[in-house]
């Protein structure tokens, strides 16, 4: 029981620890912001909308249209790697309702770790992703299957969620180190471009563009 | 204009200076943001004619990002290796030469279609801004941008030869319209309008400067072309230095006050609308005291008050329209040249993709002042080509005159039998 509650301490410690320095790199990101001198011509707050939700479909993202396969195994991983987080963080406020969500969500789990394997494969075989990736880019994709591995065998995650609690804490020091830092920076690129965009009327467009 | 430091630990430091200014606010939340997840590959027009890693979007942006780390990430300065983060070193900056301007026109097509959303062409200018703050802008373009501050355009034409071919262009106008009263005035007083013109009309391609004055002239416009800094281009924004591209900007507004201007209005140019338009105030942080519009948004406007009318038979022919990337992916302006075109010409066709979603012409980002780059712009042209030939159309109208160029290029190239023109000559051309 003490050793449950030191982990606790530790995972959550380890989160907030996150969470603080993903929020002090935004901030440095943004380094005082840019104010735009020019006259405005649309809405910044409808392109930040649009960015998040139709221009992240088939038919205004060609690279979903030409990749369908590889972006979909994409998007099952983090599907997957979203739920084991959710878990988590369930496990350390409500043990209970965390490991009934790992038990009900075991089989996205599972095909989460298959997709993040196939990526991890991908990256090292694909000659343009070779040119672009550096160490970190292999580590953050095998740390992630690490952790989707664990959540996936009942044994280390919903009936003793302790090696799952640690490993999730060391994953959470080291994730605004390095690739996985887009866990927030995903969400602040987007929001910056719609935004941007938005405020030069050229989001939402008039227009799919396509023919 | 940036100085050229020669001394390699001077360049690095100023590198250095600029990619800490090209970030804030902007660059870092973009470079902290890719996954490398390689997909946006084909969304570029330069790697679908040359499919090699090195014309992967992500790939260039990666190694604008590698020095980013190297500065600004905690584990790029402890373990670079681990995160990919490299040195700026005097062949890293001349590996990045080659990179921001021979390889990227920053169009920004693939961060349209980014998956994460990540602006790769804000990351690839941070990339030019870098470049120029080195002194390693390719001779071509910095010769260019020379041109404009010395002379106040681009292609160093007199004010003398500004007025003389506005004089025999004014001959020809009144010959055409029949009409003794047309005028194209330069340098006057007191007009609405101050009309900004791409050198390259005054230069080799007159007609578009005329069909505008005829236009101007129809709708009864009070107008004029400055005598100085008319130059509607700001090669400035090309080669990354924006203290060049904030003076260029800052001498045309001088102009507009001493000739108390209400409005002004830019010839059909991509880059110089989103230079002049978006960019400029921001260069001179402060904005400003008129309105910019495009000549397409006045041309729209005239058509929707009667001040002109058109008749589409004048314009039989099919015709197909490019959107330049700056005028409409990154200027917002994508629908009045539409609307004016259905108005003008009797058989107009989209080409597909289009507006946000189209291809770059290959000429853009200054690609046509650098001849070292040349093979690499025609062939990165063929995307284009193909999309044209796909419409069948005759002309292509294009409100660009970069555009135009490559355009003309590409029609010969690939034997497209089109001719190019500026939406103004096809409303002059129809005009009753």
């Amino acid at each position: 029981m003490a050793l449950l509650i030191a982990v606790k301490v530790f995972a959550a410690s380890a989160i907030l620890w996150s969470v603080i320095a993903l929020g002090v790199q935004v901030w440095q990101a943004w380094g005082g912001g840019r104010r735009d001198y020019s006259e405005r011509a649309g809405s910044p707050a409808r392109g930040v909308v649009y960015n998040f939700t139709v221009a992240m479909t088939p038919a205004h993202k060609e690279t979903i249209r030409r990749h369908p396969f590889a972006f979909a195994i994409g998007l099952v991983m983090h599907v997957g790697v979203v739920l084991v987080l959710v878990s988590v963080v369930l496990l350390l406020a409500w043990p209970a309702a965390g490991g009934v969500v790992l038990r009900v969500g075991r089989p996205v789990v599972v095909l989460s770790l298959l997709a993040g394997a196939f990526l991890l494969v991908r990256r090292a075989v694909a000659g343009d992703l070779r040119a672009m990736n550096a160490p970190d880019d292999y580590l953050a994709v095998a740390v992630t299957c690490v952790l989707l591995l664990l959540a996936s065998i009942p044994a280390m995650s919903s009936e003793n969620p302790v090696v799952l609690l640690i490993y999730s804490g060391l994953l959470a020091l080291y994730l605004p180190l390095g690739k996985l830092r887009h866990v927030v920076f995903f969400f602040v690129a987007r929001a910056d471009y719609g935004r941007r965009l938005g405020y030069r009327g050229v989001y939402p467009p008039a227009d799919t563009g396509r023919g | 204009m940036a100085d050229s430091p020669k001394d390699p630990a001077r360049m690095i430091e100023q590198a250095r200076a600029a990619l800490r200014r090209s970030i804030r606010g902007l660059g870092a939340y973009h470079m902290n943001a890719c996954v490398r997840c390689g997909l946006c590959g084909e969304t570029c027009h330069i790697y679908q004619a040359e499919p090699e890693p090195q014309n992967q979007p992500g790939v260039k942006a990666a190694k604008i990002i590698s020095h980013y780390r190297r500065y600004h990430t905690f584990l790029g300065k402890v373990v670079p290796g681990l995160v990919g983060a490299k040195e700026l070193t005097p062949e890293a900056l001349e590996e990045l030469v080659e990179t921001v301007y021979g390889r990227c026109t920053g169009c920004g097509r693939c961060g349209i279609h980014c998956s994460v959303g990540l602006d790769v062409a804000a990351v690839m200018r941070a990339g030019r801004q870098v470049v120029a703050a080195a002194g390693l802008v390719p001779d071509g373009l910095r010769r260019t941008v020379e041109n404009q501050l010395e002379t106040g355009n681009q292609m160093a034409i007199s004010a003398e030869e500004l007025v003389s071919t506005t004089e025999w262009l004014t001959e020809d106008l009144r010959l055409e319209m029949d009409d003794p009263s047309v005028r194209i005035p330069v340098g006057e007083k007191g007009k609405r309008v101050l009309y900004l013109i791409n050198p390259r009309e005054v230069k080799f391609f007159p007609l578009s400067l005329m069909a505008a004055a005829g236009v101007f002239h129809k709708a009864g416009e009070s107008w004029t072309i400055p005598r100085r800094f008319y130059d509607v281009t700001n090669y400035g924004f090309y080669s990354g230095d924006d203290g060049s591209a904030a003076e260029l900007t800052r001498r045309v507004m001088e102009e507009a006050r001493e000739l108390g201007v209400e409005e002004i209005v830019l010839s059909e140019c991509g880059h110089g609308f989103r230079s002049f338009r978006w960019e400029g105030p921001n260069w001179l942080g402060r904005s400003y005291p008129l309105r910019v519009r495009s000549v397409l948004e006045v041309l729209e406007e005239y058509l929707d008050t009667g001040r002109i009318e058109v008749d589409p038979e004048k314009n039989p022919e099919r015709v197909t329209l490019h959107d330049p990337c700056n005028l409409v992916r990154w200027g917002g302006v994508s629908e009045p040249q539409r609307r004016v075109l259905r108005r003008a010409v009797k058989d107009f066709v989209e080409m597909t993709p289009n507006r946000q979603d189209n291809f770059c012409c290959g000429g853009g980002g200054g690609m046509l002042s650098m001849s070292e780059y040349g093979d690499r712009r025609v062939a990165s042209g063929r995307v284009k080509a193909d999309q044209i030939r796909a419409t069948g159309a005759k002309i292509v109208a294009t409100p660009c005159h970069n555009c135009a160029d490559q355009l003309i290029e590409i029609s010969k190239k690939y034997q497209l039998g089109t001719d190019v023109q500026a939406v103004v000559e096809l409303v002059y051309s129809a005009l009753v």
